[in-house]
Order: C-alpha cells, then structure tokens, then sequence
C-alpha cells in the first residue's frame, strides 16, 4: 500500500496470510502418521489414500516436502469464480465469498498450483474479481459519512486494505459533524 | 492354391484415422493417412517394396474408394479427386465438400455415381463424368458417418452419428427414403472420439438380400432387405468389445470382422467364427477389405499399419471369390431351418437367391468338390447341431473373467493393471516393450518403482506385501507370474512361476498381513518376520493355485466353473466363479468363494445379490477385511458375519441411484476401495467407462445405507461394522479400546433416538432401542431420560431391564471382558509415541513415598518363600552391602526379599548374622572351571563389579 508509515496502522498482508493458515483444508496425504497434538489442536491421522483435514499451515508444510496433495476448496473452480465473477460486474453489492479467500487461494495457488486444475484461469479470474471488488470499494468511499458504512461480504484482505483511510476519514467527518453541537452547547 | 497363410504388416501411415481401399481388379491396394498421402500397393509384391505415393491433398486422407478405371481420394481440404487406377496419375477435382470433413465416399456398382458423406447433414450424389449433376440425399439428424451402395446401385445405406441407419432409393430422380433402422449400430456424435473412425457401414451382401453391420450390443447384425429388421446374428462369446470394422467376402460366404486385437472371420452360412488371425495390438483396426480376385484380406489400423494377410481363408472352409453356391443358396437353406420368426422374407430370400445364382451346385457337391474328401463333412453337421440349439434360446452373455481394478488399454496406449487402496500400477505401451509403474498412495510405507517389461504383463494385483504380474502365452513363451515383493530393493526376493505350455493366466491376487510400520524398516530388524504374503493364481486349466510369497508352490485347488475374479485379503482370498451357466433371463450364475491360506479350508460359499441384467463391476476387501462388492446396477454389498462358518449373507451398503448427488447428473462410480463409513471412488462422467489419465482424485463418498425410512441408517452401519469388528476378536486384530469407543459412540446414538422417541411417546421403540444398548451406564442414561419424560411405566420397565442385565451377562459383555483382559495384557506393547498419547499421564510408582512396613524377623525356619523369588533377583548380588547393616529397625518389604535371596544361596548358614567382610572375603566359588584365588575377592565393591558382569556364574555356583 502506497502509504506513509504512519499511516499504516493495519495489518500487513503477510500477518493476515498468516492467520488464514490456520484455516482447515483438505489434503490426501501421502504419508501416513497417527493423530498428533499441536497447541491449536489435534491433527490426523494421516491415513493415505484416504482424505485429510488439516491447518493450512501444515498443508502447505508438508506439500513442500511433497508428502500431501492439497484438495482445492470448492470454492477455488473455475466455474464457482465464473459465476462470482459475472455477479460482481452485474450486481451492485459485493458477491459473497469465503472471507479469507484471497489469501488461502493466494497461499494454495503459490504452493499447490499443480494440485489446482486450471490454476492459470483461476488466478486470471482471482484478479479480475479483486479488480472488481476493489472498484466497488472506492465507490464506497464515496458514500462514506460519520457515523456508519455497511459493506457486506467485504473480505478480509479488502478491510485491510480501507482500513486506514476508512478510520481516519471517518474519524475526521465525525469530528466535523460533532464540532457545531458542542459550540452549540457551549452557547 | 497354398494352404498356410502368410501375413504381411507395414507401417505405411502416422498414427491417426487411416482409410483402404482395393482396386477394382484387385490387383492394387489403396491407403491413405492423416499424412496426406496415398500409397498405392502392389498385391502382388512383398512387404519391401517401395510403393507409389500420390500427394497432391494437402489435408489428412479421410477416405478412398475405387470405380472401374479410376479410384478417389477425399481429403480434409474439402477436395475428392480422382486417378487414373493403379497409378498415382492425378486426373482432377471429382466434387468437394466446403466446411466439412469428408467421413465417406462411395462408388456406385456400375461405377457412375459418386455418394459423398461428411460432417454436413446431407449425402451428395454426384456423376462421376459430370460433377455438376448433384441428387441431395438430406434429413439427418446428425454428421453422416457411412455410405454403401447395394450391389444394383439402386439403394444406398446411411450410416448416421446419431446411431441409425437410412435405407434410400436413389434410382429415381427425387430420392426417397425406405426406411430408417434405428437401434443397431451404436451413436457416436463425437466426431473427435475413437469410436467415431469405427467402421459401422452398412455391408451389402452380394445377392442384395441383405446387409451387414457391426451392432452395439457387440454382434454383427444382418438386416433383411424384405423387411428391413434383423434377421440373423452373427455372435460369439468371446466377443468382448465392439467390432471395429467389418467387411464381406466377394462371394459373401465370408465375414471379417476386427475386434481387440483380432480379425475374426466368420462364416455367414453357418454364423460362426471360424478362425481368427492376431492384429496390432494395441492398435485399433479401422478398415478391413478382402480383395475382389484372390483369397486375400487387408486391413489398416489407427497406428498407420497396414496389413495384408494372403490365404486369409484356409482352403477347407472354401473360397472367398468363386461364386459359389455355397455362399446364397447352402446359407439361405440353412438359415431358414434356423431362423424362427421370420418365415415369409427368408422364402423370399432362398427364392431370389436361387433365381440370381448361375452356378448353382447343390451344398453337399460343394464341399466334396473343393476338398474332395467327406471327412470334413461330419463335424460341420455336428456344428450344425449345435448352432441350432444356441439359436433357439437366447442365452445371456457371460461375463468374461477380469482383474479388479483394472482397465482396457485407452487410445493413448495407456491402461491401469490395478488400482486399490494400496496403489495404483499402471502401464505404459512402448510398442516394442511397456514401461511399468508402480505407485503407493503411502509414500512413507512403500516406495515407489517403475520396470521395463518386455513380457507385456496383462494381470497385475498389489497386495499388501508385493505386487503379482502375470503375463499371456506369446509364440514360444509360456505364461508366466511374478510376484515382486515390496521393500526389497534387488532381486533377491522375487520369483517368477511358469506356467505350461497352452495355458494361460485368467486372474491373479496378491494377499497378506497388514505392514505393522514402515516397510522400508524390514531390514533393520534383520528381516520380515510376517512373510511376503500369500499369491493365489487362477489358470486357464481350471485351477486355483495358491503359492507363498517365498515362491514355494502350496496347493492346487480345482474351481468348478469358469474363473470371473478374485481378491485377497489378509488371511483368506475370495473367489468369483461361475459354476454352472448363466440363466435365460439374464442373471450370470456367480458365486463367491471364501478360501483361507490356511489349511484351504472354504470359509463360505455365497451366490452374489447381482440383480438379473447386470455383472460385477468391482471386489475388494474393505480397510477392516470384509469381502465387498459393486455391481453395474450400483449396489455395494459387504459380506457380513463371514468369519462364522455358513452365517454369511449379503449386505446392502450403498444403492449410488439414490445418491443426492447423483441425481440429474449423469455419472458412474469406478470403486477403489471402502471404509467403515466411505466408499472411495473415481466418478466417471457421462458415459465414461474407465477412468483415464492422468489420475483422477480418489473420491471419498459417505455410505448411507439404503433405508427407506431415513432415521435409522447411522446406527445400523455402525451396528455392522462393530459385530464385524466383533467377529474378528479372536485374531486380536481390532484393538478392544477402539472397539469400545465404537459402543459407546453408538449407545449416544440410540439414546439420542431414545430421547426422540420418548418425546413422541412411542414408548414401545424406546424399549426395543434400550434393548440394544451395550453398556450399563447407558442404560442408566436411558432411565434418566424416561424419567425426564415423567414415563413411570417406561421408567419401570428400564428398571427390570437393568436388573436383569446385572444379573446375566450378554454375549456383548462377555466378548467384552475378554478383550478387556487381553487389551491388559498388551497394554505395555502398545506403548504410543510422545505427541501422539491422548491418555491420562501414567501413574509414577515413587517407593520412597511408599507407608512404611514393620520388619519381619526371620528365622533359620521361616523363609519358606526364597523359592518362589525371581532368578534375577539373585544374580544382582546387591545384598552384600545392604546385609550388613541388618539392625537398622526399620526396612522395607524389597529389602526383606534381597535379603532373603542370597542369604539362601549361601547354604542358609547365619542368617540373623551380619556377614561381615571376613567372612566374606573367605567364600569360595565352587566352580571346577573357574577357581579365583580367595584374595582375589578382597572387597564387597570387587566381588560385586565381578558378579555383575559374570552373573551366570555366579547364581549357579552357591557361595
């Protein structure tokens, strides 16, 4: 974001990949372990060829060592984007999606995109719906006055990514609209 | 005439659609390739020659034909040329198709007229000598894929995409159309597929009556032209797949059709096989021809080969050319003795037959004339014989014997040989050799390999403890297997068994324990002490042989009937046979046998639930050892209690019809395997066979048991699987805590359905449920339900029910307790991993902490116990030092016993005494072999160190 440093005051993108790791996927592993204790929980077990569910993390962990395949979540087609895609341009409100999609698609297309049929298309038709949404989020901007703004199915990376301006902005205007009433009450 | 047949292949074409023609005087072969070049071939010249190619298309060569002094091309450019025949002499454009891939061309008898087929909804006829004369021939539904002309060149059969075939008269002006049969060559609307270059022309007989043509139920059909429907059929069992192609002799006695990797010719009078000739493996053939002036048969195949076999037809089934009498007037007469229904066109038929026939001999006169001897004559009656009673009742195919998990080899020569849960083998075709692959979907338990094989191995099984090949009988090669043992990384441990000579392997099946760990880790412990498993072949002598993974050959078993499939498991192999035939109205007559390698005694003998109409598809053994099965229909079964001897029965599992997901959708379900509460599974789409490459994603489906009412169906699954798992108990194969995890999970689950009853007031079935509860607590829970409810009377009844429950104990409990007292007694082997330990933190033994016990004051009488003491307890000699200070009042218990022990040893001399050093350093060790000087032991400390590390010794020699 093309922000000062003081104005950066959300989350990074990498700290908010980080959190959606945390998130089950499926995997078909190709190993098998017994049921395992990590702090967030017990995992397994691992049972090939039999279907798996597991932190995103540890997905991602062992895909690099190529012990799993990772099964793209049904979300992650290119048919399920598609119809995203021609609702985000035919219909004014944002389409809803799963709310860390841009980060897990974003993490399993970087480390799995053999495992993700048609990956080219579905980065192709990620961006194009991030484009969309992101033109949908300015126009927000537009509407945006002191007291509230509702944006249903805004994701994650988009709340992040307004957060600043939104906060500040807002901060400001509800200072505007205030400032009369008190000089009123002064009075 | 020489008598041996002698087949001649060249590869004149790249891979792709190829088409072949013969020149009218036979003397001249045409093909043509998606290289777009026509080869014009000399019959009469050897495979070495070089032969004319003519060029000018500049598109694949989709088809040929030939007329009396010219023969045409159609290429994918949209052109049909035309040449002077026999020569590559380009004379000009005879018509063109714009926009369109030209299926077909077809000259007229007489040799005027051209029909052009293509992708357009039309057939053209057009004059040869004048292209500009054009007869449309319209109303298809879908691309033409054929066309053929009756022998007057009055009619003209359509072969359309859409699975029919049009009857025209083109002889008038305005062509009109006779008739539309539908139903019998198969529907192909994809023009991309293989199926699509398939030959499904319409065959003219040459007397007119009637045509040919390859059907989708796998025959050849003749179509009557007196009433256009089926007249007779030409079937075989061995006949698997569709005819790829099909052509008639210039007299019509013969038949050649092309099917797999055979050439089966055919008699038309006596429909049946009567020999067969080896095509390209591997390659599908695409277009047959006999030539029109000499016994010889040519066909060319998807690789581009092209293959002339010459004396196609050995001399005592006859002459494929001379027009005989044989091929009308014998076949008619003996047709209509066979044919039942349609009397009146078969009289026609003999009528017309007799009328166009010149030559005619009566049927016996031909056969003595030809091969000028009798001898011959008896066993084609006896065919004769036979033939007649196939005909008259229509007995349903049997299904062929197949590898589970297996599939054809696709058109990119590529073919699964086993597919399970443990892996997946697939092979690669190399033409001159295949390559082996051999996958885990454990990477960690088994590693992965992959093999040149030159056998071309064509049943293959993974078991558990290796992978058995089997290869088919080629020329001087007996058939042989090959079991390769997983986790043996030369050689060395597997072994190959050959088989006879004129036999062949039907089945194979690879069975065996399950790996504890790794089996990789083998070695480490200097060896595998559960074997390689158990290979059990079945073999074309009718046989079942059972061989152990060493290679040591154990027994051979007969099967009644013809072998269909099997599958092994870990401690028996199960058997699908076929014992007598299959029935009239369509059920297969299969049955399951359930051998053990054990003693080979047959654990059950079970008919399958398949229903009439359908075959098996799929057996497996499920994760837990149960025999399952899945049917075309879409059922899968489980056999239940097949551990009790004769209790066996067949359970529905799954119905996939009724599937949500199934519905509006056309797909099918390829099983690899299934678990407790899923099937696993490749989904086939449309009309999909076989999965293809690359490997699908194995689908996990949950298995919902048929129920018609829909509340009960995860309770009774998991009833199933916990007797089974009950069953299996005695071979301390399930673990006794999972298994009661199981109870408990399914006591929750009937509370629950307690609960729902109680709250509806069905107090009946809440009883009957409260019945089936396993352990006591949750008949408690079940009161305080009752009670909850405010249901004295049902509270009352529980109440008995638990009274009676304490005073007998239920079988459950009793298979219960007995696990419980194995699962003790296994309990420190079963040790888990740190991380992987889900029970309370063990109980720390501190001894130091223990309540203090009195000192016992023994006696030189009292020790009656020393006896009963471990032998290790003596060999530590640990007492020396702790004896000597016996006056401390209090010690404990362990003490005493230590105490006890050496000083028993030592001839139970002063036992109150304090053995002081002096006394000690005087003992001797009354050993002959080993006598230590006394100074040797001068302290406590020195004796000890020695007595540990000799202490064999030293507790066998009294001190």
């Amino acid at each position: 974001m093309s922000l000062p440093q003081s104005l950066r005051v959300s989350v990074t993108p990498l700290e908010l990949e980080l959190i959606a790791c945390e998130q089950l996927v499926e995997i078909v592993p190709l190993i098998s372990m017994e049921k395992t204790a990590f702090i967030s929980g017990a995992y397994g077990p691992l049972r090939p060829p039999s279907k798996s569910k597991v932190p995103l993390w540890m997905a991602i962990n062992l895909k690099l060592k190529k012990k799993c395949h990772i099964v793209p979540p049904e979300w992650l087609t290119v048919d399920f984007l598609q119809e995203r895609l021609s609702r985000e341009t035919s219909q004014p409100q944002f389409s809803k999606l799963p709310f860390r999609f841009a980060e897990i698609s974003k993490v399993v297309l970087d480390v799995a995109s053999d495992d993700v049929p048609n990956a080219d298309k579905i980065r192709s038709l990620l961006k194009d719906l991030r484009e969309a949404r992101q033109a949908k989020s300015r126009e927000g901007l537009q509407q945006i006055d002191h007291s509230e703004l509702s944006l249903p199915n805004l994701c994650s990376m988009e709340i992040n990514e307004i957060r600043p301006v939104f906060v500040q902005s807002m901060g400001l205007l509800s200072q505007l609209v205030r400032e009369p009433e008190n000089r009123a009450g002064d009075v | 005439m020489s008598t041996s047949s002698r087949t001649l292949t060249n590869s004149v074409h790249p891979p792709g659609k190829t088409c072949l023609a013969f020149s009218m005087d036979g003397k001249y072969a045409y093909t043509g390739g998606s290289d777009s070049i026509v080869r014009i071939f000399h019959v009469e010249k050897g495979k070495d020659q070089e032969p004319d190619a003519a060029a000018e298309a500049e598109d694949n060569i989709t088809a040929l034909t030939a007329a009396n002094e010219c023969w045409l091309s159609a290429s994918e450019d949209s052109y049909i040329r035309t040449y002077t025949a026999g020569k590559n002499t380009f004379n000009g454009l005879a018509g063109s198709v714009k926009g369109a891939t030209i299926n077909c061309i077809a000259v007229d008898p007489k040799g005027k007229r051209i029909a052009v087929a293509s992708d357009e909804l039309m057939v053209k006829i057009s004059d040869l000598d004048n292209i500009s004369n054009v007869q449309i021939v319209d109303g298809f539904k879908r691309g033409v894929r054929k066309v053929t002309w009756d022998p007057s060149g009055s009619l003209l059969t359509v072969s359309c995409g859409d699975g029919t075939i049009a009857v025209w008269d083109v002889s008038e002006e305005q062509p009109t159309r006779l008739e539309v049969i539908d139903g019998i060559i198969p529907a192909v609307t994809d023009s991309e597929s293989e199926e699509f270059m398939h030959d499904c022309s319409a065959v003219w007989h040459p007397t007119g009556q009637r045509f040919y043509a390859a059907s989708r139920t796998h025959d050849i059909v003749a179509i009557s032209r007196a009433t256009w429907t089926k007249s007779e059929t030409l079937s075989d069992p061995s006949v698997t797949g569709s005819h790829t192609a099909i052509a008639l002799s210039a007299n019509g006695a013969f038949l050649a059709s092309a099917c797999g990797s055979e050439v089966l010719i055919w008699s038309t009078q006596k429909r049946r096989v009567l020999s067969r000739l080896q095509s390209t493996p591997s390659a599908v053939t695409i277009q047959l021809a006999f030539s029109p002036s000499q016994n010889l048969l040519a066909w060319i195949d998807t690789q581009g080969g092209f293959t002339r076999v010459s004396n196609a037809i050995a001399t005592e089934f006859g002459d494929p050319i001379k027009d005989s009498a044989a091929a009308n007037v014998q076949g008619q007469v003996i047709s209509r003795k066979k044919t039942p229904t349609p009397w009146e066109d078969d009289a026609d038929v003999d009528l017309d037959a007799v009328g166009g026939d010149d030559g005619l001999f009566g049927g016996e006169d031909w056969i003595i004339d030809d091969i000028g001897g009798g001898m011959q004559d008896k066993p084609e009656r006896q065919d004769k014989g036979d033939g007649y009673v196939k005909e008259m009742v229509s007995i349903t195919k049997a299904q062929s014997a197949f590898q589970p998990g297996s599939t054809p080899m696709s058109v990119l020569k590529r073919r699964y040989l086993a597919y399970n849960m443990i892996g997946v083998i697939e092979v690669t075709d190399q033409d001159t050799h295949h390559i082996v692959n051999v996958e885990f979907h454990d990477r960690s338990a088994r590693k992965s390999y992959h093999f040149t094989d030159h056998f071309k191995h064509d049943l293959a099984s993974s078991g558990e403890r290796g992978a058995v090949f089997a290869c088919p009988p080629e020329q001087d090669n007996p058939a042989q297997v090959i079991y390769k043992p997983y986790g043996v990384w030369s050689t060395q441990g597997e072994w190959t068994y050959i088989l006879p000579k004129g036999q062949r392997v039907l089945g194979v099946a690879a069975g065996g324990n399950k790996a504890m760990k790794s089996l990789r880790e083998n070695s480490d412990s200097g060896g595998d002490l559960q074997g390689h498993g158990n290979v059990v072949v079945a073999t074309s002598a009718g046989d079942l042989t059972f061989i152990s993974g060493s290679g040591v050959e154990q027994i051979i078993l007969g099967l009644e009937g013809e072998f269909v499939t099997m599958a092994a498991a870990e401690e028996y192999v199960i058997v699908v046979h076929r014992p007598g035939a299959t029935t009239i109205d369509g059920s297969q007559g299969l049955l399951a046998t359930v051998i053990s390698y054990e003693d080979f005694e047959v654990l059950q003998e079970k008919p399958l639930p398949i229903p009439k109409g359908h075959i098996l598809k799929w057996i497996g053994i499920t994760d837990q050892g149960i025999p399952a099965i899945y049917d075309s229909a879409g059922y899968l079964h489980i056999m239940i209690n097949f551990r009790r001897p004769n209790r066996a029965t067949w359970a529905r599992l799954l119905d996939t019809n009724a599937w949500e997901r199934k519905q509006g959708k056309d797909e099918s379900y390829w099983p690899v395997g299934c678990s407790n509460e899923t099937f696993h599974c490749l989904i086939l789409k449309g009309r999909q066979e076989y999965p293809g490459f690359p490997r699908p994603l194995i689908q996990e489906l949950p298995i919902r048991m048929p129920f018609r009412i829909k509340d009960t169906t995860e309770e009774e699954l998991l009833r199933i699987h916990i007797n089974l798992a009950r069953d299996a108990l005695p071979d301390d194969e399930v673990s006794a805590p999972d298994l009661d995890r199981r109870e408990l999970e399914l006591d929750k689950i009937t509370i629950r359905l307690i609960q729902a009853a109680c709250k509806t007031d069905k107090q009946p079935r809440a009883l009957e449920l409260a019945k089936r509860l396993n352990l006591p607590q949750s008949l408690a829970a079940a009161h305080k339900v009752a009670a909850f409810y405010k249901l004295h009377g049902l509270r009352e009844k529980f109440e008995a029910l638990i009274e009676w429950r304490e005073e007998t104990m239920t079988p459950a409990e009793e298979a219960r307790e007995r696990r419980r007292a194995l699962g003790d007694e296994d309990a420190p082997m079963a040790m888990p991993k740190p991380f992987q330990d889900f029970n309370a933190p063990p109980r720390v033994d501190r001894p130091g902490l223990a309540r203090p016990t009195g000192i016992v004051e023994h006696s030189e009488f009292s020790s009656s116990n020393a006896g009963l003491r471990p032998i290790r307890e003596k060999a530590t000699g640990l007492s020396m030092s702790r004896s000597a200070s016996p006056e401390g009042k209090r010690k404990r218990d362990e003490d005493d016993h230590m105490l006890n022990g050496t000083e028993s040893d030592v001839k139970r001399r002063a036992l109150g005494d304090a053995p002081s050093p002096a006394t000690n350093s005087s003992t001797i060790i009354y050993r002959p072999l080993l006598i230590l000087p006394n100074s040797f032991y001068q302290t406590p400390s020195l004796e000890r160190t020695l007595r540990q590390q000799i202490p064999t010794l030293s507790h066998e020699s009294p001190i």
